[in-house]
């Protein structure tokens, strides 16, 4: 088994827009469709040319370095998406499917996936590596691992973004997500702080295994979204903030069609 | 631990597989082509692949078909690339070998298409109901399927640095254990978008494009499909090259131009040399990335200043192959270790004077050398870099 350390976390739905909003619900059952977004991190001239997927991004990636209390530039960034965004993707086929099929430069470099971690690294002064992946329907655990190897073999603190917009009618038949969903996690080596938020023991087998299922009082359009495939992983975290669950949780999230992460949840020692 | 390379193959405008690239670069012939993509007017130069559309899927990989899978395909069947895979996974089993592939736009060509005969409805015609290819994993999902490999698989996508980083995260995968071998690659066709795109940047040259001349006056989009099989050393006792060292990093200042010192660029550098324990002095040859773009020349040449005695051999090789973008790292770098095994360092095809502004000499021609270490560098939008150090195996 492989170790590590959640040492910070930051989501963000329709349905809470920060950790604590998220544990709140978890514990009393009650939700709200109402959440607010103000990522103040990034820098006006830059804001004004950032899409919501950029935002939600930068948001959540602040709240989990707020959280572990660690300067935003020492982290290495794996920011996680199937589709990327997925507005830009339907705007850039539109407008390229008649003449005279001129784009707009800003919309068109706020096209690529890597966008998010671009944006991020200027608001937050950050000159470390970035990354930009998607592994399809496999993209959260997937991103998991490798954010995961990449903390341990560099020994460093890598944030993990999972994330996955609305999707628009075209590609909703590729990615059937209703609702934007982002959640950052900050991974570190066992020990890299004194009091992470939880530790987390894995390994990767080669079986075929189901995902896991969303607590019932938490399907708030999460399981369409490839994007909220850990759920069950950071709702583990979250239930035992209030002592709701016995750690250590075991999971298991598929990483294909014929592998899997095999993966416990306990406390922080 | 060296990450040995055993095995490599690249199908660009030069043509299929590497013996394209070596009789390209020894006659100075270029592949770019003045612009007749399919419904693109653009008044400009591109590195196209020929026979891609006349390239067929393989049955069971028939519904994956896009022009990018289409160009995957093809650079797939070159030099023998699919049996070395077998063999490796002969060796090691298919679990235990991970695909990490690259893109910027992934099978988007095919979602243009789509879009230009959308029904009333509002969906694309049946015949486009492919979900697998619709996403910016499409290439990761066909090479793993049309090799079989069952390892980790993901598609990085960080513009025209996401070949190049392949190779960081192959390094770091086999050296923690995760696996014991990765196939990397970077697939990148051309599209409208990236067309259309780059013509709003006003960033397209309407002539071939000259890297590093002081006329130069833009880019040319290339296309490419490259591939290579890096593994843990003792996997591969005939491999005569190893990735030694790998950088990454962030300019943290604008979306798309570079930082004005090169900052980020710097530090890619920096931490390849350091990863490698090579000094700056033992870099033979570094393929730069040098679009041909007013920007990145000018500051990639600052760059190699500060870090660069000016006897390095620097050039660019975007003059034969035009800018492939999500595919550039890996093309380069295979052209990087194509002239280590026949010593012929490539020039910068189109370059006929470099602009006095450089504070860096600029290799215009082709140069006979035996090149012991050499660097790839790329860079992309969001102010993403990466380096990677190339070695001999036997030195």
């Amino acid at each position: 088994m492989i170790k590590l350390d959640i040492a910070g976390l930051g989501v963000w739905s329709p349905y809470f827009s920060n950790w604590k909003e998220f544990s709140d619900g978890i514990n009393t059952g009650c939700w709200q469709l109402n959440a607010k977004l103000q990522p103040n991190l990034i820098p006006p001239r830059e804001r004004r040319r950032a899409p919501l997927s950029v935002k939600l991004a930068v948001e959540v990636m602040s709240q989990a370095c707020e959280m572990a209390c660690l300067d935003p530039a020492n982290a290495a960034v794996v920011f996680s998406s199937a589709m990327g965004d997925m507005q830009i993707t339907d705007y850039l086929c539109r407008t390229l499917s008649t003449p005279p099929r001129l784009v707009s430069p800003t919309r068109f470099h706020n096209s690529v996936h890597n966008a998010t971690t671009g944006y991020w690294s200027i608001a937050s002064h950050c000159h470390a590596a970035t990354n930009a992946i998607s592994a399809y329907e496999y993209t959260a655990p997937v991103a998991f691992l490798e954010a995961a190897i990449q903390a341990l073999e560099e020994d460093i603190p890598v944030l993990l973004v999972t994330q996955e917009m609305a999707a628009p009618l075209a590609l909703h038949d590729t990615c059937p997500s209703d609702q934007p969903f982002s959640c950052a996690m900050l991974l570190t080596p066992t020990g890299y702080f004194a009091s992470p938020l939880a530790s987390i023991q894995f390994s990767v087998s080669g079986d075929s295994v189901n995902w896991p299922d969303i607590p019932e009082d938490l399907r708030l359009n999460l399981e369409s979204n490839f994007g909220a495939r850990l759920v069950p992983l950071i709702a583990a975290v979250a239930d035992h903030g209030f002592t709701r669950t016995i750690l250590p949780v075991n999971l298991k999230f598929p990483l294909s069609s014929n592998s899997s992460l095999k993966l416990s949840v306990s406390n922080r020692k | 631990m060296r990450i040995a390379i055993s095995s490599y193959t690249a199908t660009s405008a030069l043509g299929l597989g590497l013996k394209s690239i070596q009789e390209a670069i020894n006659n100075s012939c270029s592949g770019l082509r003045s612009n007749d993509l399919k419904n693109c007017d653009l008044d400009t130069w591109i590195g196209r692949v020929q026979s891609v559309e006349a390239t067929a899927l393989p049955p069971h990989l028939d519904h994956l078909q896009s022009r990018n899978n289409q160009l995957a395909w093809l650079g797939l069947q070159q030099n023998g690339f699919l049996a070395n895979v077998d063999q490796l996974i002969d060796q090691v089993g298919a679990n235990r070998i991970g695909v990490v592939m690259a893109t910027t736009t992934s099978s988007i060509g095919r979602t243009e298409e789509g879009y230009a005969c959308m029904e009333p409805s509002g969906q694309m015609p049946k015949e486009y109901d492919q979900p697998e290819i619709h996403n910016l994993h499409s290439p990761g999902i066909f090479v793993s399927r049309a090799t079989g490999l069952k390892g980790p698989s993901m598609t990085i996508s960080t513009a025209c640095s996401s070949s190049a980083k392949v190779f960081a995260t192959a390094s770091r995968w086999i050296k923690y254990g995760l696996v014991d071998a990765v196939l990397v690659g970077g697939v990148d066709s051309l599209c409208l978008s990236v067309m259309y795109g780059f013509n709003s940047l006003e960033l397209l040259s309407p002539n071939p494009c000259r890297p590093f001349d002081r006329r130069r006056d833009g880019i040319n989009l290339g296309e490419a499909a490259g591939f290579a099989l890096l593994t843990k050393e003792e996997l591969a006792p005939a491999a005569e090259f190893a990735l030694l060292g790998y950088g990454e990093s962030s300019d943290a200042y604008h979306m798309s131009h570079p930082h004005p010192e090169g900052k980020g660029a710097l530090m890619a550098m920096e931490q390849a040399l350091k990863r490698s324990g090579i000094p700056a002095t033992e870099i033979d040859y570094i393929n730069l990335h040098g679009t041909a773009s007013k920007a990145n020349d000018l500051i990639e040449t600052y760059t190699l200043s500060q870090c660069f005695p000016t006897s390095t051999l620097a050039s660019s090789t975007k003059g034969w192959t035009g800018h492939t973008l999500g595919a550039a790292g890996i093309l380069e770098s295979i052209i990087t270790l194509e002239s280590m095994l026949h010593g012929i360092v490539p020039g910068t095809l189109n370059c006929g004077e470099p602009d006095p502004e450089f504070r860096f000499p600029i290799l215009k021609k082709n140069t006979k050398m035996l090149i012991r270490n050499a660097m790839s560098n790329s860079f992309g939008f969001g102010g993403n870099n990466a380096a990677l150090i190339f070695g001999r195996i036997n030195d």
